[in-house]
């Protein structure tokens, strides 16, 4: 049984499945600007040619809600409900995520880490998977 | 780069719409036909005035806009589709009025229509209007979730509170329930906690902070002044006066996965630009109509189409400038949140209400001696265009 993202290009997984998904961007070799997903223009200045980075496995929250629907392909309709928010990465992408947890535990500005959801299988068994957010562990050994 | 229109010796010559709703046993072709001779009656026109068309929706497979021009007649006249997702109404609107004022036609119209009852079941909401790639990896984040996001921060940075929110709701549901095309008419008065009340979709929006799935079409002609005088002597004039169509510029925060909302400097622009190119200001404005599909974002409207300072638009809900008796009237037919939002129709449903709304005749909601209306939609969250209309003497 494997992991599949729910689309290539995205996002890499790691062959420890202790490790963190990486998420897959770009930079302006010109202007040093940063985006996610991957681009070949640079959407500041122009440039043709963005060369290849990884992202930061953690980021802080921008903003975030919590839907109260079951996530969509997910088996497990008992699910309430799901968080989604806007992480902003050290690097300066903001990138939109499905994040873990219920609807009391997020804040703007704290600090969230990267995690994979599976949200369904397919045929074969394999796992199709996507990225998310969830707050970093400190919140959850109550240090923060 | 100068993005606003201004148009001259254009003014509009009939309006129709057929009342949106859920209308699963109607078809897509005879919605269009309906409101297409709606606007033609109203207008004392048959096709073969008509010079060019502009045919606009979101749900449908290519070519129905030919197939509904059809149903009104062939005459062998140019026919374009425009697709610009919400804001689809309204770009056929500017491109019509353009048509005219280029002086390549005499006369345009546009005609728009969807049907949202065509997609339940099979795929649904997740595969429509989206593709591969980047759309695959936002599929599960549903679009209130988007606007959600924005409500929350604005709670935030400016301690507005859901009975802010609640409070708009409520007051487009009421103009709703006085509007004969509206597809939610309230047989009661809505109140905020009602609104509050109801069952919560994504933190802070409840249902009743949400515009419905729709079915519906509208149509607006547009000729020259001359000729719309010379042809309806004796009624009011109204005329497009400017519009402004701009996508996204970039800035540090954009979301490229899932941008739905889109920045809020966008709204800013474009409503600069349009009242440039007018000559007139938001103090000029008497009625507005903007793209409350989630509640949060007329109030944000509020003050990026320069009715109050940044950071007073909840005042202005407080002191309910933006209702009935108020010195800006929003969304008087209900807005999308209770008049109702099918996609493509949207926004000509908007201009169908300026017309009313300018020739005195939206009963039961008008506002008193209006002459300058403003309609404004987002579409996609990756474009917005406004627009403004006048009556004249």
């Amino acid at each position: 049984m494997a992991r599949i993202p729910i689309e290539e290009g995205f996002f890499r997984i790691p062959d420890d499945p202790a490790e963190p998904p990486r998420l897959l961007g770009s930079r302006c070799p010109s202007c040093g600007e940063v985006f996610f997903p991957r681009r070949l223009v640079c959407a500041k200045c122009l440039h043709e040619g963005c060369e290849d980075v990884d992202l930061s496995t953690r980021g802080r929250l921008w903003t975030w809600t919590y839907c109260h629907a079951p996530l969509f392909g997910k088996k497990d309709a008992d699910v309430p409900g799901y968080g989604v928010g806007q992480v902003d990465l050290a690097e300066g992408p903001r990138v939109q995520s499905i994040l873990l947890g219920g609807p009391d535990d997020f804040e703007i500005g704290m600090e969230l880490e990267i995690d994979l959801e599976t949200l369904r299988e397919n045929e074969d068994g394999d796992e199709i998977v996507i990225y998310r957010f969830r707050p970093a562990a400190e919140y959850f050994n109550g240090v923060a | 780069m100068r993005r606003g229109l201004r148009f001259e010796g254009v003014a509009v010559a009939g309006v129709g719409m057929v009342p949106f709703g859920m209308l699963p046993e109607r078809p897509i072709l005879h919605l269009a036909r309906d409101a297409g001779l709606l606007a033609l009656h109203d207008a004392e026109m048959t096709l073969a005035d008509v010079d060019e068309a502009f045919v606009g929706y979101i749900q449908l497979a290519s070519m129905v806009g030919i197939k509904a021009m059809k149903e009104l007649g062939l005459t062998g006249l140019p026919v374009t589709h425009i697709e610009n997702a919400s804001a689809t109404g309204l770009v056929a609107f500017r491109e019509a009025a353009w048509a005219v004022s280029s002086g390549r036609a005499d006369v345009a119209m546009a005609l728009c229509f969807d049907k949202f009852t065509d997609m339940a079941g099979g795929g649904g909401r997740a595969g429509g209007g989206r593709g591969g790639g980047r759309d695959v990896i936002d599929a599960p984040i549903l679009p209130a979730s988007y606007f959600a996001l924005w409500a929350q921060r604005r709670m935030h940075d400016r301690g507005t509170k859901p009975e802010h929110f609640a409070a708009i709701a409520a007051k487009n549901w009421n103009y709703g329930a006085v509007c004969p095309t509206a597809h939610r008419r309230s047989d009661h008065t809505v109140t905020v906690d009602e609104v509050l009340g109801s069952r919560i979709v994504a933190e802070p929006l409840t249902t009743m902070m949400c515009c419905p799935a729709d079915d519906g079409a509208a149509c607006v002609i547009l000729a020259r002044e001359d000729l719309v005088r010379s042809r309806q002597p004796g009624r009011a004039l109204v005329r497009p006066l400017a519009s402004a169509l701009q996508s996204e510029t970039y800035a540090r925060g954009h979301t490229f996965v899932g941008p739905v909302v889109g920045p809020s400097t966008m709204t800013r622009d474009t409503a600069r630009e349009c009242y440039e190119a007018a000559g007139l200001g938001p103090e000029d404005v008497n009625v507005a109509f903007c793209h409350d599909a989630f509640v949060n974002e007329e109030l944000e409207y509020y003050e990026l189409l320069g009715f109050c300072a940044e950071g007073e638009g909840d005042k202005l809900v407080e002191e309910g400038q933006t209702g009935p008796g108020g010195r800006i009237p929003f969304n008087t037919d209900g807005g999308l949140i209770a008049r109702g939002h099918p996609g493509g129709p949207t926004g000509l449903a908007q201009i169908h209400e300026s017309v009313l709304q300018l020739r005195g005749d939206a009963d039961g909601r008008q506002v008193d001696g209006a002459r300058i209306a403003l309609a404004h939609l987002v579409g996609g969250g990756s474009i917005c265009t406004v627009n403004l209309l006048e009556r004249t003497d």
